[in-house]
């Protein structure tokens, strides 16, 4: 018996993957953690499915919103002060 | 102008004006733990001054202390937790927010009314495990290998602490968009 069932996937061209197979795979496939066939698989399903296209959108702001925004710089003037004394003392 | 006064001046020149920079990180890697933070930007400094001959003129001075920080951030952490601390699954927090956007802000437009300081509270509050690999990952670009190797964690883990990290910091974004008033 086959526990994989019937429309399940080989590795041909032909293979597609269900909506969760991709969502699970959403930050791997955007950080470019995913071997080259998942990344293939992923990308083909969020390009195509029309459910999937705006959630894949929707994490790529999400992600670059957090790199652009969360490395923001951060002014002590007293840290600055302390660090300078420390150094006269090296 | 003696050696010495020449070595400070290049110090001050290359490293110190990322001061500000270095500390930004600090206070995420800490989530917002001031003393904390400016002591690990201190301790860095310091590393840097003491290494400053060893450092390559002309290459990027910001990554070299951004490294030194981290580094030094995360022997602390390390030798901190004796075992990582397991975060139970909060159902709530970490329920995908798309599922609910996805009529009114498909494209999640309201990321873009969101500040500075908005993002990095939002980071500051998420569980040490998950603030660290977020930081390492989104803010420092650090891989999934790099990540493990750091934290000491397998990357099946760092895979988890990332998917279940920032699914509670869009939550919690996305809660203060609606508190905010940047969704209708």
């Amino acid at each position: 018996m086959n526990d994989r069932g019937p429309d399940d996937r080989g590795e041909g061209e032909g293979e597609q993957i269900s909506c969760q197979e991709a969502v699970e795979r959403v930050y791997e496939f955007l950080d470019g953690e995913l071997d080259p066939g998942w990344t293939e698989r992923v990308r083909r399903h969020a390009e195509l499915c029309e459910r999937c296209t705006p959630h894949f959108e929707f994490e790529r702001a999400f992600l670059e919103h957090v790199r652009k925004k969360g490395l923001a710089r951060e002014r002590s003037e007293l840290l600055e002060r302390r660090i300078r004394e420390a150094l006269e003392g090296e | 102008m003696s050696e010495s006064g020449d070595r400070s001046a290049q110090f001050e020149r290359e490293a110190l004006v990322h001061l500000d920079r270095l500390y930004g990180l600090a206070l995420r890697f800490t989530g917002g733990d001031v003393p904390r933070a400016e002591d690990l930007v201190q301790d860095t400094i310091l590393r840097a001054w003491r290494g400053w001959d060893g450092f390559e003129r002309g290459t990027n001075a910001r990554a070299w202390l951004a490294t030194i920080l981290r580094n030094t951030f995360i022997n602390d952490f390390r030798r901190r937790r004796r075992r990582p601390d397991p975060v139970g699954f909060d159902d709530v927090s970490e329920r995908e927010v798309f599922a609910e956007i996805a009529d009114e802000d498909p494209e999640g437009g309201f990321f873009d009314h969101l500040v500075d300081a908005e993002v990095s509270a939002a980071i500051d509050e998420l569980p040490d495990e998950f603030r660290v690999a977020v930081v390492l990952s989104d803010l420092e670009g650090l891989s999934y290998e790099e990540v493990s190797d750091a934290m000491g964690i397998p990357v099946g883990t760092v895979k988890s602490r990332l998917y279940r990290g920032r699914r509670r910091l869009q939550r919690r974004l996305y809660s203060y968009a609606k508190e905010m008033g940047y969704l209708s």
